[in-house]
């Protein structure tokens, strides 16, 4: 079975947090697949071509004319196209921060760049795997099922579920914005748990109810003004659809 | 991408293998000159840009998306300037332990480069993977699973760290946990000396060109992560941290969706190569041991050797600092929470505040010296910039290119190929922050 790494316009995080956080398992990935592309772990196959893989994982949105030509030829040759990480299922914050710059300035326009968008809004994408960084575990558990024919699953509950099952104080208690109630579990309530607030990094749970939470909000005495902020900061194209409301 | 550059296209590496982010290296005649242009291909994110109007207390973890390598440098220097343009003394502690997170960031960082993206291509194998039989391999996936875990107990999270926040700390800290990870260490040293000690006798291509470096000044040690550093030049001139950060100047590129960053209108290189030469007797024993085989000259190539050089620094530098941290930590009460009475690293977050000024911080990323600067108005962020290692030193890799290809023209355009690759890629770019500078 032929597996493909590519990053298109991002920090990369999500491609070394495989490598680092894989351990020697990526080194079992190697022996059991051949990786014919994954450019900080291997020369390509086939140079600059983009070579034919079963599953392809993408890192990164789609910003320059060379991510978009990238993107289409991956999905060309790849049967199954994995979104890896935030900037590739939701455009991340580079979604929000792109639409608020001049494009059409001279320099900007030379070099064909367009505001950032996730792989779905280019090509049809067959799975999204979210996070900030995304998780290691999440991917391994992903590819497990689809060398096995099943489809990959969403963790079905939220950030909170996560973050109290650790026992953590609740952020919202302590009259903090948190989107844990918001955001899609999965990350081990990570920033929870040292204290930061979720930013809902992984995008609305399946079940995220957002008129629900301003009323939570409203009742503990926190505006949600900074709530609206934070939300539009990961989730990108997602919150349109969240915010729908709100505008 | 737009192309107008005059003269003939002599050598195009195409999109450069075994480098974070994506860049191509073209080289040009043009009235009989020799022209390089280091092209970064990397779309911008417009993060530093989205800062402007967010509340302060949002900057590290927005700033920690620019690079999924540096990125807790990215949030560290993010939050100190913060606090500078806030008046917010932090305590020693918090430094400690920012200091921790800052050593074990940039050793994971160059262990990354050193194993997965530096050796293959010197070693002349497609992959670090075909080596995995050999104790390079084993020691160097050793230390970099290692610098992993210590960012992760540390910092919250193996990449993006939460732990780092305006004002202090993240809350909970596991006191044992934390100390532990750091004495394993001790264990480590072995691999770590072998690890160096094959990068350290690799046999490079020679390319000496003189030229300015640049490297922050720490009085009586290394230079890392510390508090009011100067920047010391190899004429032997100090700047200021201010004096450095007001002589860059941004230089746009139609080239390159990355601006470069000039030093005094021209280059400077920075990063561990000149911070092993300007610093060389502030390296810990072991790490000067290992300095002491190399004869250091600006050789774009030797940056391999001085990351070496400190893989080994750092982990002595970890250790010590565990030895210190013992006194700090402070165990979590039963139900997990730390008293923030009794732990002066955990301060009360910042938040909703209504701070006004100007804030500044430079510290040595793996990559070099790298600057955060921004206005406060009223608890909200009015301006931001960022300058970072790759885009001052762009303009060194171009120079390096031009002279590369002049000295081993007779080698042919396919062996010239390589080798520019290997040199561009021994900087250890990182094109994803490059373009971090505001675009304009």
């Amino acid at each position: 079975m032929k597996l493909a790494f590519y990053a298109l316009t991002s920090c990369e995080g999500c491609l070394t947090t495989l490598i680092t956080n894989l351990g020697p398992n990526l080194e079992g990935l190697w022996r059991m697949f051949d990786i014919d592309y994954f450019k900080l772990v291997r020369e390509p196959v086939g140079g600059v071509r983009i070579p034919k893989a079963d599953i392809a994982f993408v890192e990164g949105a789609v910003v320059t004319d060379r991510d978009r030509k990238t993107l289409n030829e991956i999905r060309n040759n790849s049967s199954f196209v994995v979104a890896l990480g935030t900037c590739a299922s939701s455009g991340n914050i580079a979604y929000t921060a792109s639409r608020a710059v001049d494009l059409d300035a001279k320099h900007l326009r030379d070099l064909e760049i367009s505001p950032a968008e996730p792989l779905s809004s280019v090509v049809a994408v067959d799975f999204e795997l979210s996070g900030c960084p995304v998780s290691a575990k999440e991917f391994t558990d992903a590819l497990l099922r689809l060398i096995n024919s099943m489809e990959p699953i969403q963790p079905d509950y939220s950030v909170c579920y996560e973050c109290r099952s650790k026992g953590n104080p609740c952020l919202l208690d302590a009259k903090r914005v948190c989107l844990g109630p918001l955001a899609m579990g999965g990350c081990g309530a990570a920033c929870p748990t040292v204290g930061s607030p979720c930013y809902s990094c992984r995008g609305p749970a399946v079940e995220a109810d957002l008129n629900a939470y301003l009323i939570v909000l409203e009742k503990k005495g926190i505006g949600k003004e900074r709530a609206l902020m934070m939300l539009r900061m990961f989730t990108g194209k997602k919150a349109k659809e969240l915010l729908k409301d709100e505008q | 991408m737009n192309s107008s550059g005059k003269g003939d296209i002599i050598i195009d590496t195409n999109e450069l293998r075994f480098i974070e982010g994506h860049a191509r290296l073209q080289v040009r005649m043009a009235g009989g000159e020799t022209v390089a242009e280091f092209q970064n291909l990397e779309g911008p994110r417009f993060l530093s840009r989205y800062l402007v109007g967010k509340p302060v207390e949002m900057a590290p973890m927005i700033a920690s998306r620019i690079c999924g390598l540096c990125y807790t440098a990215h949030s560290i220097n993010a939050a100190e300037a913060i606090e500078k343009a806030l008046g917010i003394k932090v305590s020693k502690e918090v430094r400690e332990l920012r200091n921790v997170l800052y050593l074990a960031n940039n050793l994971r960082s160059h262990m990354m480069h050193l194993l997965y993206l530096a050796l293959p291509s010197i070693k002349g194998v497609i992959s670090i993977f075909r080596l995995r039989d050999e104790d390079l391999y084993r020691e160097g996936t050793k230390l970099l699973t290692k610098s992993t875990e210590l960012i992760e107990i540390w910092g919250g999270r193996s990449v993006h760290v939460p732990n780092v926040v305006v004002g202090g700390f993240g809350a909970a800290m596991k006191g044992r946990q934390l100390v532990s990870s750091v004495n394993d260490l001790e264990g480590l040293m072995n691999d770590a000396m072998k690890f160096a000690g094959y990068a350290i006798d690799l046999d490079l291509p020679e390319l000496e060109r003189y030229r300015t470096l640049g490297s922050l000044r720490n009085p009586g040690c290394y230079p890392t992560y510390a508090e009011n550093a100067s920047m010391v030049l190899n004429d032997g001139s100090l700047l200021t941290s201010n004096e450095y950060f007001d002589s860059i100047t941004e230089v746009t590129k139609y080239y390159s969706t990355s601006k470069h960053a000039y030093f005094r209108n021209s280059e400077l290189t920075v990063g561990a190569l000149s911070r092993v030469i300007l610093n060389k007797r502030h390296l810990k024993p072991k790490a000067k041991e290992l300095a002491e085989r190399v004869e250091w000259r600006m050789n774009p190539f030797l940056i391999i050797k001085a990351q070496a050089v400190e893989v080994v620094h750092y982990m002595e530098e970890l250790i010590t600092a565990g030895q210190r941290l013992g006194d700090i930590i402070v165990e979590p009460s039963k139900d997990g929470v730390v008293n923030s009475a009794n732990c002066s690293a955990s301060q009360a977050p910042i938040s909703d505040c209504e701070g006004t000024g100007r804030g500044f911080f430079v510290a040595e990323a793996p990559r070099g010296a790298l600057c955060h600067a921004c206005e406060v108005e009223g608890g909200r962020i009015k301006s931001y910039k960022v300058y970072t290692p790759t885009a001052i030193n762009s303009k060194s890799i171009e120079l390096d290119a031009t002279e590369l290809v002049k000295k081993f023209r007779p080698l042919g355009v396919e062996k010239m190929k390589l080798i520019l690759e290997d040199m561009t890629r021994a900087y250890d770019p990182c094109l994803s922050c490059a373009v971090s500078l505001d675009i304009y």
